[in-house]
């Protein structure tokens, strides 16, 4: 026992050493066409939210980002990702909820959890940013009203490194 | 002391420094999850469990290396928790998962784990969900190919998992994805291609067992190869969408069968969907008859499948109108359910809108032809100002215990919602809800009325608090209350709470696995890196 728990400890200690790009798999857009996530990178900086319709922080987290885009948008150029989790269950009413809400996203549906494993998402809300480069600079889980506010921070310090 | 060795766990998950470097040209990420319940003994549920603890911790770790990857997982179980199936002896730690994978532009190939679905996941489906204990991925190999945007096609061979064992059975499948807008070359807002899926089971036998005399003999099973084909088109243009699949399942046993004897099966899906400016809509409908497809005709458990089969209702977020999920009848049931939102938006205001949702769902049984499930609700959210949201929701539900040969219960549930911010990072979200059963006869529908409230105050981004009660107001007359409060940095969030859990089934999709009632302190890490 104590050994297990030893280990697991050191593995837990050394994740300062680790990094992460954004992976290299294919997932289902809004319309039922396969895209490569990593081509999603294109030279500038993106938030890429998972959500699904059974999370109320997830939802919570979409809209608010969604409400500040206009104002975030005339401080920085940066695109947005919203990643559902929903499986077979639940697809279609995401899908439908995606579409209605006008979220200025570019929404991804993620049911077979490819992206989501690669990520190592185990808990949603889960909100990355995501360099020019398709590198992973930021991350939180959970949501909070006005924890929206750090991912925006993180772009514009991407920004000011530029 | 092994409460105290998960916290230190904890800590030390919650300790490293977020700073991030490459190793050479490769990276490692990973993630640890851990929850561990400390079972208190409680007048109204009764004696805890007698080792008073179960903790179930997850650690995955990947590694990549342009196109190349491999990972493992690892679970420990130290004990298990209670409810999660088929851990007698409590205790366990094992390789839950490990692959190695190279994905280059238009193929790949990964040994190991296999974690995929075809189609709608009606024959096959390999996933795993902590909360139910769920792991069904096959070991094997997996390969695909991509011609282009023309045609997709992989195909896997290997043995499924069965908890923290294997199932006597081995699995192979094949996935074609023909899209016909990009052979044809049609306009590019035009989606429209043809699919298909083929997966085997092959049952192991254990020869001159007493078990495959009642199994290939007295059950009418005459071959250990199972066999299923699946259809499927998928169509979409300017906002209108189509999807369908029909399967055909050769003939398997199914323990609910009422003569025991085994049959065929078949399942129709069909989807319709639209949408136009806030307006979409999107109806569906499923047909299931014998689909219950385990991994190993030997064994038994949630856990014992290779398709997946969730039941098509709304997902609610909210405690009352969770209390009683649907669940699938595999065996026959016919049904769907029809979804529509519109969203109203301010012009002056990104932060004044309407959003309008309703949906109604039932299910009946194939045999009976009789209800055995409906849920019609609706629920108005309404962003006031930058500070304040409310939502109303109404569900009347309708559901039997008995596959809808009894009558059925029914019940009305409200909910009203507040959000309310004070600033940047102050907030407060206030649930309160009632359920109101049906009265016959003077006598409540199951356990009668039911009211619920939950406060949550969260001080972003680090800091959440919460206070819940579910209360029986007619027959248990039992408090369902918990309190607790989260801390999250980065990725690393930490959850305490203390409270009295209700009996019942926690679903996800179509699988559920009952959770017996307790009270107790309630520890969760997660943590990725």
């Amino acid at each position: 026992m104590k050994k297990i728990l030893s280990l697991l400890c050191l593995l837990m200690g050394a994740t300062s050493l680790f990094a992460q790009q954004l992976p290299d798999v294919k997932i289902e857009d809004i319309e039922g066409k396969i895209v490569a996530v990593r081509d999603l990178v294109k030279g500038k900086p993106m938030i890429i939210s998972y959500w699904s319709i059974a999370c109320k922080p997830c939802i919570q987290e979409l809209n608010a980002i969604n409400d500040a885009l206009e104002d975030w948008r005339k401080e920085a150029d940066f695109t947005v990702v919203a990643v559902s989790t929903d499986d077979a269950r639940l697809k279609a009413a995401a899908k439908n909820m995606a579409t209605s809400r006008g979220w200025e996203f570019t929404c991804l549906f993620d049911d077979k959890q490819t992206l989501r494993r690669a990520m190592n998402v185990t808990l949603t809300p889960q909100a990355f940013v995501v360099d020019a480069e398709g590198n992973v600079i930021y991350s939180h889980s959970g949501y909070t009203p006005g924890s929206e506010e750090e991912l925006f921070e993180k772009i514009l310090e991407l920004k000011k490194k530029k | 002391m092994k409460f105290l060795a998960t916290i230190l766990l904890a800590i030390a998950a919650i300790a490293p420094a977020m700073a991030q470097k490459s190793i050479g040209n490769g990276q490692v990420s990973g993630s640890f999850e851990s929850t561990s319940i400390g079972y208190l003994d409680d007048k109204k549920l009764g004696d805890a469990p007698e080792d008073h603890f179960g903790s179930n911790n997850y650690l995955k770790v990947d590694y990549s290396n342009g196109r190349f990857s491999a990972g493992i997982q690892a679970n420990a179980f130290l004990p298990v928790l209670q409810g999660y199936e088929d851990l007698a002896d409590g205790y366990k730690f094992y390789l839950a998962s490990k692959y190695i994978q190279w994905a280059d532009k238009n193929y790949e190939i990964l040994v190991g784990d296999i974690f995929d679905q075809y189609g709608n996941g009606l024959i096959y489906r390999s996933f795993e969900d902590r909360q139910l204990g769920f792991n069904n991925s096959i070991e094997g190999v997996r390969a695909a190919y991509n011609f282009g945007r023309f045609v997709q096609l992989k195909g896997m061979y290997g043995r499924p998992r069965l908890y923290t064992e294997y199932a006597s059975s081995w699995v192979r499948g094949a996935d074609l994805i023909v899209s016909l807008a990009d052979i044809c070359d049609i306009q590019e807002n035009m989606t429209l291609s043809l699919e298909g899926s083929y997966v085997n089971r092959f049952q192991k036998l254990t020869l001159g067992d007493d078990r495959d005399k009642l199994i290939f003999e007295t059950a009418g099973l005459d071959n250990p190869n199972l066999n299923m084909y699946s259809g499927r088109l998928n169509f979409g243009w300017n906002g209108l969408s189509l999807r369908g699949e029909y399967v055909h399942k050769g003939k398997d046993l199914n323990l609910d069968a009422v003569d025991g004897m085994a049959s065929n099966g078949s399942a129709i899906y069909a989807e319709l969907g639209y949408s136009h400016g806030g307006f979409s809509a999107v109806a569906t409908y499923r047909q299931l008859k014998n689909m219950t497809t385990r991994a190993s005709l030997y064994d038994d458990g949630t856990g014992n499948a290779i398709n997946y089969l969730p039941a098509l209702t709304r997902q609610y977020t909210y405690m009352l109108a969770n209390l009683n999920p649907y669940q699938v009848y595999a065996l026959g049931e016919m049904g769907g359910q029809a979804d529509i939102c519109y969203s109203l938006r301010s012009k002056e205001s990104r932060y004044r809108y309407w959003n309008f949702h309703a949906n109604f769902s039932t299910f009946y049984n194939s045999f009976s032809k009789r209800v055995m499930w409906r849920d019609i609700n609706f629920d108005v959210e309404r962003q006031w100002s930058k500070k304040l949201k409310t939502i109303f929701l109404f569900s009347r539900q309708e559901w039997s215990k008995s596959l809808g040969y009894q009558d059925l219960y029914g019940s009305n549930i409200f909910v009203g919602d507040v959000t309310y911010k004070f600033d940047r990072k102050k907030s407060l979200r206030v649930e309160l809800q009632y359920l109101l059963a049906d009265r016959h006869e003077g006598e409540y529908d199951y356990e009668g009325d039911w009211v619920a409230g939950l406060a949550e105050f969260s001080l972003a981004p680090h800091w959440s608090f919460f206070v819940q009660d579910m209360y029986n107001i007619d027959k248990t007359k039992t408090h369902y209350y918990s309190g607790g409060f989260s801390y999250t940095y980065n990725r690393t969030r930490v959850q305490l709470s203390y409270g009295r859990n209700r009996a019942g089934y926690i679903c996800s999709g179509g699988v559920c696995r009952f959770s017996p009632a307790y009270t107790g302190v309630n520890l969760v890490l997660t943590s990725s890196f």
